[in-house]
């Protein structure tokens, strides 16, 4: 794993000269002769060429997962970063391995420094990275270095932790002669700053999620989301702009969906976190979305966004649209579904009697709740399904099927080529009012002057609907109100809604030029959220999308903004 | 507010391939220590900025032949430490790095080896003749660290023919590597085959590409050995000739995704998948046909139906263009079926494990998708999941 830490080194640096201090992990070695060098071939012949050539050195710096080749004495010299470089970003990068970190100035507290005035120490919490973790893992090493090194200095700050600390450490390595890393297990068995560094090692390689308590008293939290969501995705590394745009898709009809037991993660909120997370996770259902959630914990939406956003980050939660009878969902593309997979026993476990993939065959074809379900099924039926579905989206087995809605008036498809500028430059023209003299083109208006007035455009209006009537062969008598409906459409693509027969009904009519208008038929909201906005019955929809089906198209694709986690191709 | 998906520039401003800004060349002079002897453009690299970064440039002996780059807050120093040892040295050994600095938010592997190779040309020439140390390097070096930087940024290689020795540096794109080419799938060209001396394998496998044999069906028409096809063919897509699609059947299904919004907004698309899945060059189908037979695809729907459902060659659509073009561009995807023995069985065990899908048995044992599905359907203890 690219991710994980080779490393982590502590290197000071001070009026006394620089010295690395600690590093994890550390092998002891025992007997370092043999291990050194194999015997030359004595008979080998040495070739001459050879020493003019440059001789290839193997340019790596790391073995099994561990730093290699690079002596303490290199490293301390290389992380004593002179003080221009101090307190911003350090990133280095020797052959295959990458070092970030944030040096830190502190301020000694103790007596000695007092005296002579040299009590500034240089502090720097190395991580050494292979060379291919990306950019976002060294932004994010780089920003728990930064906040080691902040807390480090509150500590020394406070009651000299630091000063004490490396006292210790240097003492170990002065009485520890021989250069074999026993000093390292001394400062272990003795220094608590040491521990906390083996455990953030460990918090890293193991989870992504760290949690010390420096010098039992400030405690550090962080996650690392590349590392962090593996347990749940793996194979995928989800990186934190991707997160961020799932977080600012969000949407109040969305729902959360914890990957845990509500229990587990109660007991993953530390001492300190928000009474309102509890609040919130007490009221949790998966049926609900993330308003009702707000209205029945009694907390504002954008503080249960905020709230979302963090569980969703510290992968304690994923993102859903709440589960419900019309919801249609099918397999997920890259679900992990092979006959010795895990998760087939641990869902007999959850639902005992039931097998995995026969449950989940029946979703190789979308299907609802709703279809799965017939009148006299039996509620405890419907409540083991909804437990089942549930069960498969935590483990991202399936995907949400949502339909989307692309309105194609013309032959040539979406509004006609000269309108297109227009469109794209101000996001929704349509919803201008009838009224309001702003005609689509000015290829039509330019007979008038530039500066229509109302009255103008109306008189313009009735010309126009003149000349319609002329083109529409279908309707001839189209009422009044029909026309100042669609007054701002272009002609042709008026003349290709107006051979609907469903344009007669003014109830119709009138919502499919407001949703028009609106820009809901452009492939960027489907069905569901159009319903959320303009509160309108499912039912409604479906009819409206039935009679207009010849000008407006409709596809099923999952919802790009929640399904990133599930599906990023 | 709508969050653009599409939009590719987000993750490509991470990964930028950057130019190179300055190339210096620094030693460590016998009396004043680390300085900067010579420097394309001039006065780019300041000397504060350069005596708090030279412990990383002018390095310890452990360091020396070892790629070292530091990133700062406005830029990047790439440097390969050089140390000779020789008695006519003052203090015996004269140590020289040759950095080329660029901006801290691009990416510099691509110019590690150049960086290397430029290196030991130097070092070459400073054993054959003295290049370097007699004082006079400035301006003998000047205008090479300036053809050098031009040349890298402008055409991307370079040639140093000057001299006794010559050398000939190449920036080289550090690519992943492409994924393992199975039997069935189909490789399509995405541009055309670059004039080139091309190895004899793919001189004989590229005429038998043509967006509709699968890998194993090109092994056999051509003639050539099944696995040097793979390599051929993942080669190509490597470079980007290639690029890889399943098989087209009458009985495949596919979906649509969320990509497909935009071919109704980018006229761009609209114009390129309209010449592309036409019948014949004359008459270009309509776009609301294109776009209602796409939104059509859904689980559950093969192309079979679609083909009865509406009327493709009334339509002037190729259907196989239209998929291969869907398929390439990600407006649809292909929806694979796998078999899954949920029974206890061993022979079958082997084979429906739930990894292959039903195109890789298929291509393995010979048999097409229509009876193996048969035999399937009778089978209750294998299913078929559809993802």
């Amino acid at each position: 794993m690219e991710v994980n830490p080779l490393s982590v080194i502590l290197v000071k640096s001070d009026s006394k000269g620089d010295r690395l201090l600690f590093r994890y992990p550390f092998q002891i070695q025992e007997n370092k002769e043999t291990s050194n060098r194999a015997r030359k071939n004595p008979y080998a012949l040495s070739v001459v060429e050879e020493s003019l050539q440059s001789v290839a050195v193997s340019s790596s710096n790391i073995n099994k997962g561990v730093l290699t080749g690079l002596s303490d004495e290199v490293l301390s010299s290389l992380f004593a970063v002179k003080t221009d470089l101090c307190d911003k970003k350090f990133e280095l990068k020797v052959n295959d391995v990458r070092f970030v970190s944030h040096p830190t100035l502190l301020q000694l507290q103790n007596e000695q420094s007092e005296k002579d005035d040299s009590g500034i120490m240089l502090i720097n919490i190395v991580f050494a990275l292979s060379a291919l973790a990306s950019h976002s893992v060294v932004r994010c090493y780089h920003d728990l270095s930064q906040r080691f090194g902040i807390i480090l200095r509150h500590e020394e700050k406070r009651c000299s932790f630091v000063s004490e600390q490396t006292q210790r450490m240097m003492t170990a390595h002065d009485e520890c002669t021989s250069n074999n890393g026993s000093a390292f297990q001394i400062i272990l068995e003795k220094c608590t700053l040491a521990n906390n560094i083996k455990k953030l090692y460990e918090d890293l390689s193991s989870t992504g999620l760290v949690n010390i308590i420096v010098n039992r008293w400030i405690s550090l939290t962080f996650c690392l989301p590349q590392k962090a969501h593996q347990w749940h995705l793996r194979g995928q590394t989800i990186e934190p702009e991707d997160i961020d745009r799932c977080l600012l898709a969000l949407r109040p009809y969305h729902s959360l969906l914890l990957l845990h037991p509500v229990e587990h993660i109660i007991d993953f909120t530390s001492l300190d976190s928000s009474p309102s997370l509890v609040k919130m996770l007490t009221q949790y259902s998966p049926m609900k979305n993330l308003q009702t959630l707000a209205a029945d914990s009694d907390l504002t939406l954008s503080h249960v966004f905020e709230l979302t956003a963090h569980l969703v980050y510290w992968a304690k939660a994923t993102v859903i649209f709440p589960v419900c009878a019309t919801n249609r969902y099918v397999i997920a593309s890259n679900a992990p579904l092979h006959h010795t997979s895990p998760l087939i026993e641990k869902f007999s476990k959850a639902f005992p009697g039931l097998h995995l993939i026969k449950a989940i065959h029946e979703f190789s074809v979308p299907t609802s709740l709703h279809s799965k379900l017939d009148p006299f099924s039996k509620p405890t039926l419907q409540s083991s399904l909804v437990q089942n579905i549930i069960w498969m989206l935590q483990h991202h087995l399936l995907l949400q099927l949502h339909t989307y809605i692309e309105y194609m008036p013309t032959d040539n498809g979406p509004p006609s080529l000269k309108d297109q500028k227009k469109i794209a430059k101000t996001p929704s023209p349509r919803t201008s009012s009838v009224l309001s003299a702003s005609f689509p083109d000015a290829s039509r208006t330019e007979s008038e002057s530039g500066a229509s007035t109302i009255s103008e455009a109306q008189e313009l209006m009735k010309h126009l609907n003149m000349e319609n009537a002329s083109f529409t062969s279908i309707e001839d008598d189209k009422q009044d109100y029909q026309e100042e409906l669609l007054v701002d459409f272009p002609d042709e693509e008026r003349n290709e809604i107006f051979k609907i027969p469903a344009t007669n009904t003014p109830e119709d009519l009138k919502l499919f030029a407001r949703l028009c208008r609106k820009g809901y038929f452009e492939g960027s909201h489907h069905i569901e959220e159009i319903m959320y906005l303009e509160n309108l019955r499912r039912s409604q929809l479906t009819q409206l999308l039935d009679k207009f089906r010849e000008i407006l198209i409709t596809y099923d694709s999952e919802d790009p903004a929640i399904a990133m986690f599930s599906c990023t191709t | 507010m709508i969050v653009d998906f599409s939009d590719k520039n987000y993750f490509s401003s991470l990964l930028k391939d950057g130019l190179i800004r300055c190339i210096f060349f620094c030693e460590f002079h016998h009396t004043a220590g680390p300085i900067i002897s010579c420097q394309v453009p001039e006065n780019f690299v300041s000397k504060e900025l350069f005596d708090s970064i030279s412990v990383y440039i002018i390095t310890k002996a452990e360091l020396q032949r070892s790629t070292i780059t530091v990133t700062l807050e406005d830029c990047k120093v790439l440097g390969f430490p050089i140390r000779i040892d020789n008695k006519k040295y003052e203090r015996n050994a004269f140590h020289f790095n040759l950095c080329f600095v660029c901006d801290s938010e691009t990416r510099t592997v691509q110019y590690e080896h150049v960086v290397t190779k430029f290196s030991d040309y130097l070092m070459a020439m400073e054993i054959e003749s003295r290049f370097l140390s007699t004082g006079k390097s400035n301006e003998k070096l000047t205008p090479i660290l300036k053809t050098v930087l031009e040349d890298l940024n402008t055409k991307g290689e370079c040639a140093l023919l000057e001299g006794p020795i010559a050398t000939h540096l190449k920036v080289c794109r550090i690519r992943s590597d492409p994924t393992p080419v199975l039997d069935h799938q189909v490789p399509v060209f995405m541009k055309a085959l670059p004039p080139h001396q091309w190895d004899l394998t793919t001189q004989q496998v590229t005429p038998y590409i043509d967006g509709f044999n699968h890998v194993a069906r090109i092994a056999a028409l051509s003639d050539v050995d099944n696995n040097l096809v793979k390599a051929c063919v993942q080669n190509l897509v490597y470079y980007g000739v290639v690029a890889l699609v399943p098989l087209f059947q009458y009985g495949n299904i596919y979906c649509a995704t969320w990509k497909l919004r935009s071919l109704a907004q980018d006229r761009e698309l609209q114009k390129r998948c309209l010449t592309y899945v036409s019948r014949t060059q004359r008459q270009v189908p309509c776009l609301r046909d294109v776009f209602r037979t796409y939104a059509s695809m859904s689980r559950g729907t093969t192309i079979r139906d679609l083909c009865t459902r509406f009327n493709l060659a009334n339509m002037r659509i190729n259907e196989r263009k239209l998929v291969q073009f869907g398929v390439l561009e990600g407006l649809i995807r292909r929806i694979q079926k796998y078999p899954i023995l949920v029974g206890e069985h061993t022979e079958l065990q082997k084979t429906f494990t739930g990894t292959y899908s039903v195109d890789e048995i298929c291509c393995a044992t010979g048999v097409t998708s229509q009876q193996l599905e048969d035999r399937l359907e009778r089978d209750h203890i294998v299913m078929l999941l559809c993802k």
